[in-house]
């Protein structure tokens, strides 16, 4: 039997002095939607504390767009933090949403957010702590049906036990039709198992279990998902596309919270997609094809939603903001109308070269902070490998303009363990900051009082599903480790302040980036072994991962740096983000070779397949700024 | 843009209630910010680097706590009516939170933070408690003097004999306090129930706090309430 649906607030008030920030679990937010009647009610879930899920903008279109629905209601859920869990569980009081704090359980239809591979134990947590059967095939009848979506999809096999169905892509209106089937199917009384098969017949829907695992000679270790017989369910999912941004409500975000969040701003999405072509990417894949929102669709939105919310900071948000074909009007626009209120307009990222820094001193104004360029590899090669379309110039011109517009600070982004990476590119990456450093003492001058100073931040290379490096070994731990001293040995300078990343985190990342279904169990057995809050630095525990790869028999080193040939089958081939693989296929020979693609939003079709596969086009306002 | 001397000092007195007893002290400042910036008063902006509204508040109520009577000074660039500024502060903020009068003040009154030093609380407890027994608990610390305490991994020393002015009985089950703020510290109900729960060996009841009187405290000993001030 489904728990009831009631309100447990009073169950749960007496912990809140025992815990910290009791500000995440009040709701009350202003803007959140307090009539919650029903009938029909989902539970969107963000599977990590409320102050690094509430900024997410997709769980606010999800929230608005059900919400809209006459007949149902939405609630956010986000995972307690640790203390607030084991607290949670002493007393027995289950998951809650926010809005009337009844149990997650108590719902028709639970969505999560897969957000990112780190992740994965948090889900587990999440419906551990609600009470629902942590696998779909534990469900009865009138259990909640489990949905996910989100950016990490793309290799869903790992965590798919747990859904009952994935949405693939955008979420607006095909998390609203699967809401309305389950609605209408329940309330003629079909089972569990019709609804699934009705779930997979609706675009961009993968139901788990209608496909069995099939391993092969053709495939990895992990098999591949093939439908299983006589279920209907297609043999390819292809994902959900809006082809209309401006069709969208462009201010989906209306909760204002209490507590500081990690993005604690307005945000206007201004465009979806990025067709840059970095190599390494997942998102400039999977989010294709780019489409804008119109400027003045984006002035008025970000000027209301000010208004209606009293922000003190919008930010265009996007994959690749500056590059919006009308970036340079819109913040312009924004700027003359809001800096006398004290507001602040900010983008996410900048583009390397003189026109991002134009646009960096046009949010920014008098003000300068640190600027964020991301070269993402030293030398020119390597950069050719990942397609990263930018020269030595193009940094050498950001840095001198940023120098000479006022800029002190700079940060530069890298990665190691990049295909065909060698020595010599790690040597080059602290090269590139010195440069960097040279021209801001030239500019600026030397000494400490010039405050010219370089940081540079170096991840590790995970190769992801769906992106032309999906084929490519993670280096070796040992390996990443005698990189980051050779890098660190590498710099010289005072002024140039090196971090990377936890080599193990990314290990863990690339693993779970790569198993098939069969890497549930490993995902099972860490929980067991009380990981949760992987993401989280001060709660990722390697050995504890390790402990769980041993007791399932995985070789995580194993898993992680095995290369792929190009004709293996995948274990994510049965779901598609609409590119095809013969590019992908095409895009890894023409990185061999240091062969770059450009961007098909500045010059013509690279043929990646999207638009004709999915039927949608690029939709670009104005003159896109090519460098 | 008006001088500094041209600006008008609105002072907004508010509660804090309900589920939002539990806000910490930061987390009331950005939501009144927003709250300002939403009801549309013509506030006025700093010129330091984050440019924020030009606004004060009276001291920290502890996380937890309740309140009848906070307080925070607002700069407004042009002069509002008083009723017209509460309605349109009410209408943009959260009932929790909800402003119960305003009135403008002096702009060369001290902070508020150092002007607003002495407080009344009530704590409501959730069962009969020994009162007879809990009066003498606090009559052993008043007399050590001055209570330490763990506040997270800092250690803490307040004078009781400047912080605690009184206390008393009064619904059945409600303790009242007078506390005053020094520049030293200030002392914090569930901080001497817990020392009083130390001298008594054994745990109060459950019990709520609210702060119910926030007053400046003149040089003879007489209290000011935070919109006794007003200018004309």
């Amino acid at each position: 039997m489904r728990l009831p649906r009631q309100d447990w607030y009073p169950r749960l008030e007496p912990l809140l002095g025992r815990v910290e920030k009791p500000s995440r679990y009040l709701d009350h937010e202003w803007g959140a939607v307090e009539s919650q009647d029903g009938p029909f009610h989902a539970c969107m879930i963000y599977p990590d504390v409320y102050d690094v899920g509430q900024p997410n903008l997709g769980i606010a279109i999800l929230y608005q767009a059900i919400n809209r629905q006459e007949g149902m209601s939405c609630e956010r859920g986000f995972l307690p933090w640790v203390d607030m869990a084991d607290l949670m569980r002493e007393e027995g009081i289950p998951l809650l949403s926010l809005e009337t704090s009844s149990p997650v359980a108590s719902f028709d239809v639970v969505g999560f957010t897969l957000a990112h591979e780190m992740a994965c134990t948090n889900i587990v947590e999440a419906l551990d702590l609600a009470g629902i059967p942590l696998r779909a095939e534990e469900r009865s009848e009138d259990d909640p049906v489990v949905f996910a979506g989100g950016p990490s999809v793309w290799n869903s096999e790992p965590v798919s036990p747990m859904f009952d169905a994935i949405l693939l892509g955008d979420g607006e209106e095909g998390l609203v039709e699967m809401c309305s089937l389950v609605r209408d199917l329940r309330g003629r009384g079909a089972s569990r198992s019709e609804i699934l098969a009705a779930l997979a017949r609706l675009d961009g829907v993968y139901v788990p279990s209608l496909y069995q695992v099939e391993v092969g000679p053709t495939t990895t270790r992990w098999g591949k998902a093939v439908p299983k017989p006589g279920s209907g369910a297609p043999r390819v999912v292809r994902k959900r596309c809006i082809p209309d941004l401006s069709a969208t409500d462009p201010l989906p975000q209306k909760i204002v919270p209490y507590v500081g969040l990690v993005q604690d701003r307005l945000a206007v999405e201004v465009l979806r997609g990025c067709a840059r072509g970095c190599r390494f990417c997942q998102a400039g894949i999977t989010y294709r094809p780019v489409r804008e929102r119109p400027a003045e669709q984006v002035v008025r939105a970000a000027e209301e939603g000010l208004a209606r919310m009293g922000y003190d900071e919008v930010s265009l948000t996007s994959l690749s903001t500056t590059d919006h074909s009308q970036c340079a009007g819109m913040l312009h626009r924004l700027n003359a109308d809001l800096s006398l209120q004290g507001v602040r307009v900010s983008i996410p990222s900048q583009r390397l070269d003189s026109f991002g820094v134009q646009m960096a001193q046009e949010v920014g104004g008098s003000k300068k902070g640190g600027l964020t360029f991301a070269p993402e590899a030293g030398t020119q090669r390597l950069r050719d490998v990942i397609n990263k379309n930018v020269t030595e110039d193009d940094i050498e011109a950001a840095a001198r303009n940023a120098f000479e517009r006022g800029w002190r600070r700079m940060k530069l982004y890298f990665m190691i363990g990049l295909p065909t990476e060698t020595d010599e590119d790690i040597v080059a990456i602290p090269e590139v900051a010195q440069r960097v450093l040279d021209i801001g003492r030239e500019v600026v001058g030397r000494g400490r009082k010039s405050g010219v100073s370089v940081s540079i931040s170096v991840a590790v290379f995970v190769p992801k599903a769906h992106t032309p490096f999906q084929w490519a070994p993670q280096l070796e731990l040992s390996e990443v480790r005698r990189r980051q001293a050779l890098l660190l040995s590498s710099t010289h300078d005072r002024d140039i302040r090196v971090s990377y990343h936890d080599a193990e985190v990314s290990l863990v990342e690339a693993v779970l980036s790569k198993v098939g279904r069969g890497g549930f169990d490993l995902i099972l057995e860490a929980w067991r072994h009380g990981c949760r809050f992987d993401a989280w630095t001060d709660q990722f525990d390697f050995s504890r991962w390790e402990e769980a790869a041993r007791a399932v028999g995985i070789d995580m080193v194993d898993v992680a740096s095995a290369p792929l040939s190009l004709d293996v089958e995948l274990p994510w081939e049965h779901t598609s983000p609409g590119v095809s693989k013969g590019f992908l296929q095409r895009e890894w020979r023409r990185a061999a070779q240091g062969v770059t693609t450009p961007d098909c939003t500045m010059t013509s079709c690279t043929g990646c397949g999207v638009c004709p596969t999915l039927g949608v086009d690029n939709v670009i306002w104005g003159d896109r700024h090519a460098r | 843009m008006p001088g500094r001397e041209q600006l008008h000092r609105l002072r907004v007195e508010y509660g804090k209630d309900g589920r939002l007893a539990y806000l910490g002290h930061l987390e009331v400042i950005n939501t009144m910010g927003r709250c300002i910036r939403r009801s549309g008063l013509p506030f006025s902006v700093g010129n330091g680097f984050a440019r924020r509204i030009r606004l004060q508040f009276s001291q920290a109520l502890p996380v937890g706590a309740s309140s009848r009577c906070e307080y925070y000074d607002l700069l407004l660039t042009e002069r509002v009516g008083e009723k017209d500024a509460l309605c349109r502060l009410g209408d943009a903020t959260p009932g929790g939170l909800a402003p119960l009068r305003c009135g403008y003040v002096p702009r060369e009154l001290p902070a508020l933070e150092a002007w607003l030093t002495r407080s009344a609380w009530e704590v409501s407890f959730s069962q009969g408690v020994d009162r007879a027994a809990l009066d003498d608990a606090l009559r052993q610390l008043l007399n050590r003097g001055s209570l330490e305490y763990l506040r997270g991994e800092k250690r803490k020393v307040v004078d009781l004999t400047q912080t605690l002015v009184g206390w008393g009985w009064g619904e059945p089950g409600v303790l009242t306090l007078q506390t005053r703020a020094t520049n030293q510290a200030s002392l914090r109900p569930a901080v001497l129930l817990s020392a009083a729960q130390g001298v008594l060996g054994r745990e109060v009841p459950s019990y709520s706090v609210c702060r119910v009187g926030l007053w400046h405290e003149g040089v003879d000993g007489s209290l000011v309430e935070g919109l006794g001030t007003r200018s004309e």
